[in-house]
């Protein structure tokens, strides 16, 4: 009995909740130009979408830089249409996660991890024109209203439900993520069509997704980690598994053929001044499988020195005695190929420091003080060119005072390192523990 | 917000093994219904620095007040409400101004400036919601104070004097941050609340909750913050608005004001 009555209320409550059916449904889709939002659900998400725009807009984790900003929003409007975009705000976000969104009032948020990961203009495209999708389709708003039935649900499910409560309401709970699912395939499907109705190539987008499930298994294989990519989502999962992604963007490319644009080199171009900034952030994430293959996905159309010092860094970091050995040769080639960052000169000399080449390692701090000569760690520097310069001497005032002969290469006969230039290789090395399972 | 069932142990469970209840637990908060964690210690309300009286006739200067209302539904989600929340600030703003001025100060409506200004306020908004939790957190709250909290009579917090360096804060003697968070309880919470004290369960209604803080625009000490979880005052309403801002600023010490008729709760604060 109990449990037919939770029955019942719990699909009246899924059925119609009483505020849904006074709501006035809106004529107008959300992109309108100088659209204002219909209903309480709508007006109330708006609100509260206004607000954290507000916190956005003066957030130092904000980049600004107008060019950039522009070149995606001139994307957006070229893969939507100009009727669609114009009211769109866009904020591009310092975070190195592979991640964007949308919110009911069309504020639209990039972190830079996904411009890091991307390749061309049509992927980007694809990117946003999904996110654009949720926004065009109302998505943030559907969902509130699919959490309300779905939690009035449960809270009946709970306090009638009797045993069997708990059972119905993992049903409730999973009806609701299957919605999110499906509310992901429409936006991809949708940001598919846009794709398809523009200039660019709309089978561009299940690369992306390749590229992901590549990523994942490569951080995780350099973690020692047992992982596979889902073929299909979790109970809970709010999204469908990349691999479902792939396969069902796979098979809408095929359809549609491989015709469009991709726009590799405008992409590139346009994100040029910004591409070392991100790698290090993405650098700083400890994720040396990611990382890596990030860096080797970019470098498909050749290793630029841009990627060579971002890879020194990759190397430096993680700082097994073979890694340095790697990151010397990358921050070489780099500054053979024209590298002009003068810091990469101090980061080859640390390198070389920590592998026992003095001699080098001394004349790359110098370089980098030449280069920099007001530089903020400048003291720190000129402390480790004596120390590094110092061997010899070490070795002859040893002799002179009768102290056993050892060689200058062994290690028994380095100096001591003074507390400054010490704590900067410690710096280094603090960031290796986590990495060091890789060479165990 | 005590949403479903699933947060409460009892025989009527016996339908799912012990290990799948963390589970549904876990999942239900993916939903983002919180069940509410209240401390079962007893909580202090209110902080003031000790000595601390509102100067004379004060230029209080008061920044965006982060106001939210809006309904809770009859599972526990909030929904905003763009209208009542509109509502709600005027009324609080008329409030707070006739309040004040019976006093003999004078409240100021921060500008919104735009830029570098821009974001440093928006530093300090952030910087002072951290304080405020600080505060409650370690200090209100009995069962987690800091070491350097713990003598009585000590409330020594501090945002720091650059305070001073933003946009309108020269010409003020304090800055006031104010944030209500107001659900009230739909017909479909109601219910549920009265059907489930008849099935055993426990059902909430409504969320009530106001922080106010005033900062010394000089030194940057926070000399008085008061907050409270459970505000009466309807702030949709213009005498509902004047009992919460009354509630809100609840021991903050005030000099005798010039003229009599202080609302009483201050009064009895001195």
């Amino acid at each position: 009995m109990r449990r037919a009555l939770s029955l019942i209320l719990a699909g009246l409550a899924l059925a119609a909740s009483p505020a849904a059916a006074a709501e006035p449904k809106p004529t107008l889709p959300p992109f309108s130009w100088a659209y204002q939002p219909v209903g309480v659900d709508e007006r109330g998400l708006w609100m509260e979408a206004d607000d954290l725009e507000r916190e956005f807009r003066d957030s130092r984790l904000l980049v600004r830089d107008e060019a950039l900003n522009s070149y995606i929003h001139g994307v957006l409007c070229r893969a939507v249409g100009e009727d669609r975009c114009k009211g769109v705000r866009l904020y591009i976000i310092r975070d190195p996660s592979f991640n964007a969104s949308m919110a009911a009032n069309g504020m639209m948020q990039i972190n830079t991890g996904l411009l890091l990961r991307l390749h061309s203009e049509a992927e980007l495209a694809a990117a946003i024109a999904h996110e654009f999708g949720h926004f065009e389709l109302r998505h943030t708003l559907e969902a509130f209203k699919r959490r309300r039935r779905s939690t009035d649900a449960l809270m009946w499910a709970g306090i009638t439900g009797g045993r069997n409560g708990a059972n119905l309401q993992l049903a409730i709970i999973g009806s609701f993520f299957r919605f999110k699912r499906e509310e992901e395939i429409a936006a991809d499907i949708r940001s598919f069509e846009y794709l398809a109705a523009s200039t660019y190539r709309a089978a561009a987008s299940p690369a992306i997704w390749e590229r992901m499930m590549a990523e994942y298994e490569a951080s995780a294989a350099a973690r020692k980690l047992k992982f596979r990519n889902a073929r299909r989502p979790s109970f809970v999962d709010s999204h469908p598994t990349d691999m479902q992604r792939m396969v069902y963007l796979k098979a809408l490319a095929a359809e549609h053929g491989d015709g469009g644009e991709d726009g590799v080199d405008g992409y590139a171009k346009a994100l040029a001044a910004w591409r070392p900034q991100f790698l290090a952030d993405a650098i700083k994430l400890n994720d040396f499988g990611g990382s890596e293959y990030i860096l080797a996905e970019l470098a498909r159309s050749g290793w630029t020195k841009e990627l060579l010092a971002a890879r020194g860094d990759l190397y430096r970091l993680r700082g097994n005695p073979r890694d340095l050995t790697v990151a010397a040769q990358a921050y070489r080639d780099a500054i053979a190929q024209g590298a002009t960052d003068p810091a990469i000169h101090r980061d080859l000399g640390m390198v070389l420091l920590r592998s026992g080449a003095r001699a080098d390692a001394a004349t790359a701090l110098q370089r980098y003080l030449a280069l920099r000569p007001d530089a903020a760690d400048k003291t720190m520097v000129a402390l480790l060119i004596d120390q590094a310069g110092a061997t010899s001497g070490a070795a002859v005032m040893h002799a002179e005072s009768g102290a056993p002969a050892v060689s200058p290469g062994s290690p028994a006969n380095a100096p001591p390192e003074p507390a400054s230039g010490g704590s900067a290789v410690a710096g280094a090395r603090a960031l290796a523990p986590a990495n060091d399972g890789s060479t165990k | 917000m005590r949403p479903a069932a699933v947060t409460q142990s009892g025989e009527e469970e016996r339908g799912v093994t012990p290990a799948v209840r963390p589970v549904l637990l876990a999942m239900t908060l993916a939903l983002g219904c919180l069940p509410a964690v209240e401390p079962v210690a007893a909580k202090e309300k209110t902080g003031v620095m000790p000595g601390f009286t509102v100067a004379p006739s004060a230029k209080i200067l008061l920044l965006r007040p982060r106001i939210r209302v809006g309904e809770q539904s009859t599972g526990g989600i909030f929904e905003p409400n763009a209208d009542w929340t509109d509502q709600a600030k005027a009324n609080m703003l008329a409030a707070l101004d006739a309040q004040q001025a019976q006093l003999g100060n004078q409240v100021i409506m921060a500008e919104e400036p735009i830029g570098e200004d821009g974001l440093k306020l928006a530093d300090y908004r952030a910087l002072f919601t951290v304080l405020a939790d600080a505060v409650e957190r370690h200090q209100f709250f009995k069962g987690d104070r800091l070491p350097t909290k713990k003598r009585n009579g000590v409330f020594d917090w501090s945002i720091g004097p650059e305070i001073r360096d933003l946009p309108g804060v020269a010409g003020a003697d304090y800055v006031l941050f104010i944030s209500t968070r107001d659900e009230y309880g739909s017909t479909g919470r109601n219910i549920a609340s009265i059907v489930g004290a008849f099935a055993g369960r426990s059902v909430t209604v409504g969320v009530h909750e106001g922080q106010a803080g005033l900062v010394d625009a000089r030194t940057g000490n926070l000399v008085w913050l008061n907050s409270d979880n459970s505000m009466g005052g309807d702030l949709r309403t213009p005498e509902g608005a004047q009992r919460r801002v009354a509630q809100l600023l609840e021991g903050l010490p005030v000099h005798a004001p010039p003229v009599a008729a202080t609302p009483a709760s201050v009064a009895a604060a001195q």
